[in-house]
């Protein structure tokens, strides 16, 4: 298990502002746990992951791994990175180009200091770290004669071969070309299935962290702002940057008609004149300035044949033109005008429209969501 | 327990660091302070400091010697300039940019001039240019005149020789500078419809600009405070520089003007440290333009079509006027047992006896040996501060800053400068090794740790930091970190930093002539002291065969350091 407390690293630019870092940072992970730590880049999330690693000092904070304190800021401890026991795959890979496959992969056991390992339990150990990520045959290769994708792996192996409690990734998969990264994508899921290491992946590309993640933190400018399973993350986004960095959706502002709690429905007008009928993401006051976010996938369109459309409770209903459409292999999508709003559409490519087609726009409750503005 | 492992791992970093301070400071700060208070106060010879004064500095300005001395000091520097960057630029880009024939020559050429003696290098000339060498003696064959065409002891002699001496370094350093740049800039202005020549003086020229003017910089910094050129070609000449003034003041003047020497070697100093800090800046733009791309391809060579075979011929010409000519004339000298004009008659004449002199006597031996010894040791010294510090300030561990500056510091001395500093610590400091090599070793090991640290800084630049935290996350505290991974990796860019200053602190002659005693001579010291008692041709046989030991060497440097420029770690 690993818990973070009140985790703070932050770093100051040449005239003392502050320039990154992370602070606050609390989560606790039950073992086995794949955990994402998701943001755009320079928000603090690698930050996270190397106080984790004991590569950085953090400011204040505790951590602690199992029944291990590695760092607690008030009592002025911290353990040397090296007596950590966590395994780290590195950005680089960072594999030694001096030593070969199996001179890198046994090196942790080699240098480790708490158990001594024999040579033959070395060989055995190694083998089957390197067998688990796949490249059994390789040990006798010298590390400069790797592919990227054969690199990652022997990083892989390397981290797990002393089975530590716990495993950290930062963004193993940014330097692989696109194909590799999906094929590593489903790779990297199975082996911590397999090993059932808990696991902390920093990642800035969203498609990695909702198929890998068990639960995905999103980190802006220094702070989680929001911590859920991947569906929850998707679904009922908490902020508007949560909802605009996660996946791709359409934005509009409006005010809310009445007051609402938090997961009630709400009816809101959004700038351009149109009532749309939201849920409530935490409570809303009445006349509150809201956001309205809605999934491009979520909406449903059908040719509009001017009669009038039947209209479940609590669906909005709207009338517009299609004014460009595009073929993308497992959708199609649409940019719909509806009066003075334009709204990104993804259909099922049966679906087939064409530009100028009047169109009549459909929006479930439960994927339209409204924002309160203090939850920016 | 294993938070207390912890901060012993942090406290070993801390307690290098304040060891290596401890050992940088002595070496370094010493010098500095000795020649300030030497240009400031009155030293009695015993060596005990008197009275403030400022007479030295005054006596300095009376008379119009400083001046003299310091507008020669400048035409000097400057001349070389020119001349190294005209024949080593012009070489370094028909090599590097062209297709021109006989390649292999300019690098035959540079590789061993590498390894020989500025000493023995600056003879070589005073033999071909001197009244009865061949220069001057084929100008009174072909025109029937009785006088010289070049008066070799004069200011214009004194550039050709410094320039020639220079040319090698400008080819080398610019070669790497031409060829490390991205072609696509080219590639690109004649994709434009340049041709050639527009594309040259447009793009080429104008790219390298940066990279050119730091290296006449360079040539003209090391010109301005060289010593073997102004010492053997000057000085009879009574063409007088800041640095033989310097020299004079301390050998020729009974007893030492200390005072005045020290005064001399402040202003120079000052003057040094000024050309530095502009050099730095300039070869910081320069860095700009030197674009490397990771894609390791190599630009495609211009077609000179028939310009080749002129481009061949300049090839040809400095292969023999930078090679072939002086050790030619080494070689003539070297088998006759005094110096005489190029004729059939003299062949009658030619002996071993040089040879079998130096072969033969155990003085030759020692030297030899003091020589390999005092290299061998600075070099290893060096090198192994150079490392840590260069991982201490790379890596930002505490201290680190502090002693890269620290090391970095002794650029500012010339060497001739360094030496009458060492001289004067070791005259007043009771430790009994003032005449011995260990005075001459320390004063190598303060003026090589410049050097040593941009082998060791810029090795572990490229050594990538992950290379290191994995090895931490490994489980690996700090020293086993800097064994198996830091070392292994820095393997070339050490032992190329080792050669190079062992080539270096083999054939100085600056530092060691103001140090060495009877029991401490240097090869070179022992080369300048033969040609001032004229024993010329047993100088001649002796460099021939040093020259050949040390080609060795640099020709290992040469190919180790070439590998390891191509080498990156850690991508």
């Amino acid at each position: 298990m690993l818990a973070v407390e009140g985790l703070t690293k932050l770093y100051a630019n040449a005239t003392d502002a502050i320039a990154g870092g992370i602070r606050d940072a609390e989560f606790r992970l039950e073992p086995g746990t794949f955990f994402t730590l998701l943001g755009p880049s320079g928000c603090g999330k690698t930050t996270t992951l190397r106080c984790i690693a004991g590569l950085e000092k953090p400011d204040s904070g505790i951590v602690r791994l199992g029944d291990r304190i590695l760092f607690d800021g008030a009592a002025g401890m911290s353990v040397p990175m090296n007596r950590r026991d966590i395994g780290m795959v590195f950005q680089s890979y960072a594999i030694w180009p001096h030593m070969t496959v199996f001179e890198n992969v046994a090196f942790p056991l080699q240098v480790s200091k708490d158990v001594r390992y024999g040579a033959a339990d070395i060989a055995a150990r190694v083998q089957k770290a390197l067998e688990t990520v796949n490249l059994g045959g390789y040990g006798n290769r010298p590390a400069t004669r790797l592919s990227g994708g054969e690199q990652q792996r022997v990083a892989l192996a390397r981290a797990i071969v002393r089975e530590p409690q716990l495993l950290l990734l930062d963004e193993p998969l940014s330097n692989l070309d696109a194909h590799l990264r999906e094929e590593m994508r489903v790779e990297l899921k199975r082996l911590q299935r397999q090993t059932g290491i808990t696991t902390v992946y920093v990642t800035h590309d969203q498609a990695e962290a909702l198929s890998m993640s068990d639960r995905i933190a999103v980190i802006e400018k220094g702070r989680i702002v929001q911590m859920d399973t991947p569906e929850g993350i998707y679904y009922r986004p908490k902020t508007r940057f949560v909802a605009g960095f996660v996946g791709v959706t359409n934005m509009a502002r409006g005010t809310a008609e009445a007051a609402a709690s938090a997961g009630a429905a709400v009816a809101v007008r959004i700038e351009t004149g149109e009532q749309i009928f939201c849920q409530a993401v935490g409570s809303i006051g009445a006349s509150a300035s809201v956001a309205v976010s809605i999934r491009p996938e979520s909406v449903r369109l059908e040719k509009d044949d001017g009669a009038a459309p039947d209209t479940p409770a609590g669906e909005t209903v709207l009338r517009g033109r299609v004014d460009q459409a595009s073929f993308q292999g497992q959708s199609r999508r649409y940019d719909v005008q509806i009066a003075g709003w334009r709204l990104m559409v993804l259909a099922d490519p049966q679906v087939r429209l064409s530009p100028g087609d009047e169109v009549r726009v459909r929006l479930s409750l439960r994927d339209t969501i409204a924002l309160a503005d203090g939850n920016e | 327990m294993s938070s207390a492992r912890g901060h012993v791992d942090a406290h070993s970093t801390r307690w290098i660091a304040a060891i290596l301070g401890i050992i940088i400071a002595l070496l370094v700060l010493p010098p500095v302070w000795y020649l300030f208070q030497g240009s400031l106060f009155e030293i009695t010879p015993t060596g005990a400091v008197g009275e403030f004064t400022f007479e030295h500095y005054r006596r300095l300005l009376e008379g119009e010697r400083l001046a003299t001395s310091a507008v020669n000091s400048f035409v000097f520097a400057i001349g070389s300039a020119v001349v190294a960057l005209l024949f080593g630029g012009v070489l370094a880009w028909i090599v590097e940019r062209t297709n021109a024939p006989f390649k292999v020559l300019a690098y035959l050429t540079t590789i061993i001039s590498l390894g020989t003696p500025y000493v023995l290098y600056v003879t070589a000339w005073l033999f071909l240019l001197g009244k009865v060498g061949p220069v001057n003696d084929l100008y009174r064959w072909l025109t029937g005149a009785n006088d010289v065409l070049i008066n070799v002891h004069s200011m214009t002699g004194m550039v050709l020789v410094e320039g020639m001496l220079w040319s090698p370094l400008v080819f080398l350093l610019l070669s790497a500078t031409l060829r490390t740049s991205n072609p696509e800039f080219e590639e690109a202005a004649r994709m434009s419809g340049a041709s050639v020549w527009d594309t040259i003086r447009r793009i080429t020229i104008r790219l390298a600009l940066p990279a050119v003017m730091a290296l006449v910089l360079l040539v003209f910094i090391r010109a301005f405070e060289g010593f073997e050129v102004p010492a053997l070609v000057g000085l009879p000449g009574r063409v007088n520089v800041l640095t033989t003034d310097i020299f004079l003041a301390l050998k020729d003047t009974v007893p030492p003007d200390a005072g005045r020497a020290s005064a001399f070697s402040v202003v120079l100093l000052c003057v040094v440290a000024v050309l530095l800090a502009f050099y730095n800046r300039i070869s910081k733009s320069a860095e700009r333009f030197h674009t490397v791309t990771g894609k390791g391809f190599r630009a495609r060579p211009f077609d000179l079509g028939a310009g080749r075979w002129i481009a061949g011929v300049i090839i040809i010409a400095n292969f023999l006027f930078v090679l072939v000519l002086p050790n030619l004339v080494l070689l003539w000298a070297s088998v006759l047992p005094f110096f005489q004009a190029v004729r059939w008659k003299a062949v009658g004449l030619f002996t071993l006896e040089n040879y079998k002199a130096v072969i033969n006597s155990p003085f030759y031996l020692e030297l030899v040996w003091n020589t390999l010894i005092l290299a061998a040791a600075s070099a290893t010294i060096v090198m192994v501060l150079t490392l840590v510090v260069g991982w201490l300030a790379v890596r930002r561990k505490p201290g680190g800053w502090l002693l890269d500056q620290m090391a970095t510091m002794p650029l500012i001395f010339p060497g001739i400068v360094l030496g009458t500093a060492v001289m004067q610590i070791y005259l007043a400091v009771p430790i009994p090794i003032y005449g011995t090599i260990w005075i001459i070793l320390i004063a190598y090991v303060i003026r090589y740790l410049p050097y040593g640290m941009r082998y060791g800084y810029s090795g572990m630049l490229q050594i990538h930091r992950e290379l290191e935290e994995a090895a931490g996350m490994s489980g690996a505290g700090n020293l086993v970190i800097l064994r198996r991974i830091v070392l292994p990796l820095l393997a070339p860019a050490v032992a190329s930093g080792w050669l190079f200053i062992f080539l270096l602190a083999s054939r100085v002659l600056s530092l060691p002539i103001l140090l060495a005693g009877p029991d401490s001579q240097t090869i070179a010291v022992a080369m300048y002291d033969m040609w001032t008692n004229g024993q010329g041709t047993e100088l001649a046989a002796m460099g021939l065969l040093w020259t050949l030991i040390m080609t060795v060497i640099a020709s290992g440097f040469y190919f180790l350091s070439r590998r390891s420029g191509a080498g990156v770690y850690g991508n």
